[in-house]
């Protein structure tokens, strides 16, 4: 196994990469930033949500990398921590709808506000990673049994593809980060959705000395 | 009717320009008087570009301060909308002082103009018997406001200037085109030079206004160095930065806004609380500088210039001129 892959398995090492980026506000806040300090809770509300999208774009590229090469140890690794990674991301969501609580001025403008596409895409995207959240429990998955875990699992698909309208629509031009964030996603489930379809000769058993 | 109790932390009109020049001589005691951190000194201490001419300005005592809290001067000039130098409200204090100069400036007025020609910024503020302050308030269309004290003078004093011929209807104004500094002009779907318009009567009144500085300095390059437009009763991008052009036109010019999503941005821009944006409510706005708790004010029509700009539009139906 690669140090990298020993690395990645480490659960403490998992978290802490996951912790950090809701830390790093605190930098141009504490270090006077007029930019951020002028519009706080916008800085705020953009960064949570920005990093939640990135760990659900995360976590949804460690299946799709499993299947496509189940011999890499660096996709092994990674699919120990789909559960961590997953629960972060909803974290950073409900984080972020705070923010837009605050940003917004709480609830009179929170239900007008439902009746606009990029804010209702917003709040279910919420809602499915809530329901994905508490289902991760063990006892949830026991109590639904695999195979409908693994189908209500599946909406963490249709929450990405909702994150990814609504992040766009956050701005007032097409911001391309949103290409970066789910466009992996989408190429490797392609990949895996058509190796899953047409899988690959099985690979020749090794000839016996 | 909304009667507004001034609170002991408001800055009376008499406070702007002494703060500003206090800033140049003291700019650590300034900041702490603004109540923020250390980063906004950087921005004080860059040596000011832009039109220069006219300095001190008097002040006009028909656009005081009043009961407005005047935001403090870093956050007017490191939170900005000018996309020609990054999308990102901090990219332009950056960008825009890279070495672009705003000093000379030539603008040209054309069009349908009796008076045409080219002049220096500094010798058109000259001609045009120099520069006063007012304060405004400033809307965003992101739902977002500002006080802002303003140096410029009066965009009729140049109407009449240019003596626009009778068939002119609207005012067109464009801005700079430099995609070598302006790193943002390398999009090409934005179609700059970016491009605004007026009515001539809105072009007109007393309100609008071509500031040529901020708190009493010239204004900075990330603000729309040396001339922009003013027009505090409507969205801020109205406001175009960095005029090169003005002509006097008969159609009504397509202003960028119009042009890249003609659903969420039009030709008049009022500031109109009962109609949203498809993305956002416009009821509200957050004011720049009021922290994390610091909550939303009610958006007001015509963001407060009511008496003087109702008039304007008179049986147009502001829904779908939006």
């Amino acid at each position: 196994m690669s140090w990298l892959a020993r690395l990645l398995r480490s659960k403490a090492l998992v978290l802490t990469l996951i912790i950090l980026p809701g830390l790093w506000p605190a930098w141009p806040i504490l270090q006077g930033n007029p930019t951020v300090l002028a519009d706080p809770t916008k800085y705020l509300l953009h960064h949570f949500g920005f990093v939640a999208c990135i760990l659900l774009a995360t976590v949804l590229c460690f299946t799709p990398l499993r299947v496509l090469w189940p011999r890499w140890d660096l996709a092994l690794a990674l699919n120990r921590h789909r559960r961590l990674v997953g629960v972060s991301a909803f974290f950073y969501a409900a984080i972020h709808l705070g923010f837009q609580f605050l940003h917004e001025g709480g609830w009179p403008t929170f239900w007008t506000d439902l009746r606009k596409p990029f804010l209702l895409t917003g709040l279910v995207t919420f809602t499915i990673l809530l329901i994905l959240a508490v289902t991760s429990l063990k006892a949830a998955v026991r109590w639904l049994g695999g195979r409908r875990w693994k189908r209500l699992h599946r909406l963490a698909y249709l929450a990405a593809g909702l994150a990814a309208y609504h992040q766009a629509a956050a701005r007032k031009i097409f911001p391309v980060q949103v290409l970066w964030i789910f466009l992996p996603v989408l190429a490797l489930e392609l990949a895996r959705i058509a190796r899953e379809r047409w899988p690959a000769p099985k690979a020749a058993p090794p000839a016996r000395a | 009717m909304r009667i507004h109790a001034p609170k002991d932390w408001e800055l009376a009109e008499s406070a702007v320009t002494p703060e500003a020049i206090y800033a140049a001589r003291d700019r650590r005691s300034f900041l702490k008087a603004a109540g923020l951190g250390l980063a906004g000194a950087v921005l004080l201490g860059r040596k000011a570009l832009g039109a220069t001419a006219g300095f001190p300005a008097s002040v006009n005592p028909a656009y005081p301060a009043g009961s407005l809290k005047v935001t403090p001067y870093d956050l007017i000039t490191s939170y900005n909308n000018f996309y020609e130098f990054g999308m990102d409200k901090g990219d332009p204090v950056e960008n825009a002082n890279k070495g672009w100069k705003t000093e000379p400036w030539t603008i040209e007025i054309g069009g349908l103009a009796g008076n045409p020609g080219k002049w220096d910024v500094d010798d058109l503020i000259g001609k045009l018997g120099g520069i006063e302050q007012r304060v405004y308030r400033h809307r965003c269309v992101e739902a977002w406001s500002m006080v802002i004290p303003w140096n410029g003078f009066a965009l009729a004093k140049l109407v009449d200037f240019a003596q626009p011929k009778a068939e002119a209807k609207y005012v067109r104004f464009t801005s700079f085109l430099d995609r070598a500094q302006a790193p943002g002009q390398q999009d090409e779907s934005f179609g700059y030079p970016y491009l605004e318009g007026l009515r001539m009567d809105e072009a007109r009144n007393e309100l609008a206004f071509l500031a040529t500085g901020i708190y009493g300095r010239p204004i900075p390059n990330q603000n729309g160095a040396p001339i922009r437009l003013v027009t505090p009763w409507k969205y801020g991008f109205k406001g175009i930065k960095s005029i090169t052009r003005i002509d006097f036109v008969t159609r009504q010019p397509y202003n960028t806004w119009q042009r890249l999503a003609a659903n969420e941005y039009g030709f008049y821009a009022n500031v109109n609380p009962t109609v949203d944006h498809p993305r956002w409510s416009q009821a509200s706005e957050r004011v720049i500088g009021g922290g994390l708790f610091g909550g939303r004010q009610p958006t007001l029509m015509f963001n407060g210039y009511e008496k003087q700009v109702a008039g304007l539009y008179q049986g147009l139906d502001l829904r779908k001129y939006y």
